[in-house]
């Protein structure tokens, strides 16, 4: 029986510290007399730029769940009378919000102040849910920017101007309230110039996926994600992708896979299952599967190029959502199956993989009928796995490990 | 013997299937299924089509699997099972509205697999306080109409809109009247009934719809209420957003000593709730529905209403002693607002049972026995 060997990066290590400075100046943000935001979804930049320290809704839940506190969080939240099917991201900040209130044990590097303004953007209609839920229990000041994903091309001017005239009209008054003080947006110019270089670097590395072997999988890409999303614009972010880009460019003129051998060439669908991804690396090793890119992963800024860093950064922003970037885009199936059509013909993937979340209903929307247009346009298989990002109990090994089984199968039947 | 127009709503609620065939076979009037709730349907019935609202089926979902994972909610999944089991083809087009994220990924499903001549996505947006917002949705229906004309090569004058804001208007007018006669007289008309009633309006064309509300108005007049009803508990339904919930349950609450007095159910007071406002800018008089606050509604974003409060309200002007609340398996916007439900009623010590209710599967037993424990606690027995 063939054996394969994944090949970890040294540079991904160094985003473990990054991570975990961020959230303790998180934490300790109350103590420095600094005021808290929290985010669910982009507008982080809005608080960044008036030097509030910012939570992200996704990048807490994958935090949380890392560090292994992700299921004690949906406890709680669950003891609070929260549902077990209600999206894992709202229990677990229902849970964090639950424990800081009532002072309910948990581990500390989980816990976060409670925010001086919640921002929810609204790309799925459960960030405002969340937002609304924090309100009714903390009566925390929430803002809402709600920002339409477009079903056509044709909707993204008006849906564009409609997110740019809530931050300009909405948020950034709001900002300049609680802070006391005019928006700066020459910081907010300063932080889209550092995200335009970091995402041109984090785009090169991406290109590496093109390599046969890669020298990278789409889960060191997840881990790689937060300098180029929630920690925009940080000092460190700049340098990060730089030492990854040399990494990988050495590992590609020396053909070092990620995985080796590398057998099979796996696009990934919906959510990465960030407390679970080591346990879906050993799986996917074990076939020689390598998860390369994805739609969720790209939907960060995937056209740095277009940042303008000298004109109006409100609008340079709303474009960054809406004409030039993924993050509106992505979440439509209508909008996103093109892309894939393309990216499976120019990264020579082999297989498909959904990833189904149960408690998120953003992504596992027509899961199957993209799986029946790939198989016609693009003749590769897939299946979808069901499970969750963050909660335990809705990922099942056997049927993980069946299906994972079923699509090498299916690869290697057509490799043949 | 002649159908009463009650019977008449209840045979089409529970077979629409029949009775839209057989319309559009007599009429050849398109049909655009609006998929479901805060659909701006005057306009779609100014074009001169029949707007109806997605329902769900009476049946499992078999085929819709192959489309929409289970864990969805039924009103998803049935809709889908029946589009890809051809049993809408009288349907010309479909409309969704991004009330949920169910509805957010299914036009692409829907055309993947329905190929419909129309097939439109309606992003309303969050009641969050800005200018933009108004500005956004005005703008949003606008364009609705304007993909409406262009389908039914009509234009759709202020003065036709006016009009059909009027036989809407009309209808709910009536509806509200029944719902005001079952306030005043509990029983005297059943929750499965009334819930028909309102379901009917749904489907069918209003200007027929209301002749049948002036007969059923006119038939509750002459009731009498069953002596027995008069000693039942009051209480409220709460939820099953934007789909049927389940008829028999219904009949269960009524058949323990209950009585429904009010609901704030989609397919019932909720549908009906909102006149438009006639006048010079009907489009944005309906845009103006769209922006009110009440009935609060979990899909509309709108972070400073309290639904509670509202639910609490009704339940003090009925009289009632307890509200049962019917959440649907798999529906985000009721999921995420449910425990704040439960949490304020309990601290203001109001009696509650949730009954949580799925397309195919629900332990009727199990619910019967948690209902016959709850009519034990309003009953103070």
């Amino acid at each position: 029986m063939q054996k394969y060997k994944l090949n970890r990066l040294q540079t991904t290590k160094l985003i473990g510290p990054i991570v975990d400075k961020h959230w303790a100046d998180l934490r300790a943000a109350k103590e420095n007399g600094e005021l808290v935001a929290w985010c669910s979804g982009p507008m982080f930049a809005f608080p960044y730029a008036m030097k509030m320290k910012c939570h992200f809704m996704a990048g807490y839940a994958a935090y949380a769940a890392g560090r292994g506190a992700g299921q004690r969080l949906l406890e709680i939240a669950e003891d609070e009378g929260d549902l077990l099917d209600a999206c894992s991201y709202h229990k677990a900040h229902m849970g964090m919000a639950a424990a800081v209130k009532k002072n309910i044990p948990v581990k500390e590097e989980v816990i976060l102040p409670l925010p001086d303004l919640m921002i929810t953007g609204r790309l799925c209609p459960e960030m405002s849910h969340y937002a609304e839920g924090l309100y009714r229990r903390m009566n925390i000041n929430v803002i809402g920017i709600d920002s339409p994903p477009p079903a056509k091309e044709s909707d993204i001017p008006a849906m564009e101007k409609f997110c740019e005239h809530q931050i300009r009209e909405s948020l950034i008054p709001t900002l300049e309230g609680i802070c006391g003080k005019k928006f700066d947006y020459d910081n907010l110019s300063r932080i889209l110039s550092v995200l335009k270089e970091t995402a041109l670097l984090r785009n090169e590395c991406w290109e590496y996926f093109k390599c046969t072997p890669s020298p990278w999988t789409l889960w060191d890409y997840g881990v790689s994600i937060a300098p180029v999303f929630y920690l925009m614009g940080s000092p460190e972010a700049v340098p990060y992708y730089k030492k990854l880009k040399a990494e990988l460019k050495k590992r590609s003129e020396q053909k070092i896979g990620a995985i080796e051998p590398e057998k099979h060439r796996i696009y990934w669908d919906g959510w990465l299952p960030w407390g679970f991804l080591g346990q879906f690396s050993r799986k996917m090793t074990n076939l020689g599967m390598v998860p390369l890119v994805g739609r969720y992963p790209w939907e960060f800024f995937p056209h740095p190029e277009t940042i303008d860093t000298e004109g109006d950064p409100v609008v340079a922003f709303a474009k960054q959502v809406y004409s030039n970037g993924g993050l509106a885009r992505q979440n439509m199936p209508s909008m996103s199956l093109p892309q894939i059509h393309k990216w499976i013909e120019e990264y020579k993937l082999d297989g498909v993989i959904m990833f189904s979340s149960k408690s998120c209903r953003m992504w596992n929307l027509g899961h199957n009928d993209f799986i029946k247009a790939i198989e016609r346009k693009n003749g590769i298989p897939g299946v979808v796995i069901d499970g969750d990002m963050v909660d335990a109990r809705l990922n099942s090994e056997a049927q993980i490990e069946t299906r994972l089984e079923a699509l090498s199968e299916m690869m290697t039947a057509r490799q043949k | 013997m002649k159908q009463g127009a009650l019977e008449k709503c209840i045979q089409i609620s529970e077979d629409p299937y029949s009775y839209l065939s057989n319309l559009k076979n007599e009429s050849k009037k398109k049909i655009i299924s609006c998929f479901a709730m805060h659909i701006p349907e005057e306009i779609i019935h100014a074009a001169g089509m029949l707007p109806v609202i997605a329902w769900r089926s009476n049946e499992s979902v078999t085929l819709g699997h192959s489309h929409v994972a289970p864990y969805n909610c039924g009103l998803t999944r049935s809709f889908v099972d029946d589009i890809v089991l051809g049993k809408l083809e009288f349907i010309d087009g479909i409309v969704v509205h991004r009330m949920c994220l169910q509805a957010q990924g299914m036009p692409f499903i829907l055309d993947q697999n329905a190929k419909l001549p129309y097939l439109e996505y309606l992003s309303m947006p969050a009641l969050y306080d800005s200018i933009p917002i108004k500005d956004f949705l005005l703008e949003e229906i606008k364009r609705f109409q304007t993909g409406i004309e262009k389908y039914a090569e009509t234009q759709i004058t202020d003065e036709k809109l006016n009009k059909s804001i009027e036989i809407y208007n009309k209808n709910k007018v009536f509806l509200n009247e029944i719902y005001e006669m079952r306030r005043q007289n509990p029983g005297i008309i059943k929750a499965r009934e009334m819930l028909c009633v309102v379901h009917a309006s749904m489907i069918m064309p209003k200007e027929e719809h209301t002749k049948l509300l002036g007969e059923i108005i006119a038939e509750l007049k002459k009731k009498e209420i069953d002596p027995a009803v008069k000693n039942a508990h009051k209480v409220i339904i709460s939820g099953s957003m934007c789909q049927t919930p389940n008829l028999e349950l219904l009949d269960m609450i009524e058949e323990l000593n209950m009585v429904v007095v009010d609901d704030d159910l989609f397919i019932g007071s909720r549908y009906i709730a909102n006149p438009v406002e006639i006048g010079d800018t009907p489009l944005k008089a309906i845009a103006e529905r769209y922006l009110k606050r009440t009935p609060p509604c979990p899909t509309k974003g709108d972070i400073k209403f309290d639904w509670t409060d509202y639910l609490i309200e009704m339940l003090e002007r009925n009289k009632a002693k307890g509200i049962i609340n019917l959440l649907i398996k798999y529906c985000p916007p009721h999921m995420c607002y449910y425990p704040d439900i439960k949490n304020k009623l309990a601290e203001r010590k109001i009696s509650e049972i949730m009954i949580e209710v799925e397309h195919e599967v629900i332990s009727m037993a199990q619910a019967k026995t948690r209902l016959q424990s709850f009519v034990e606690i309003i009953g103070g027995v």
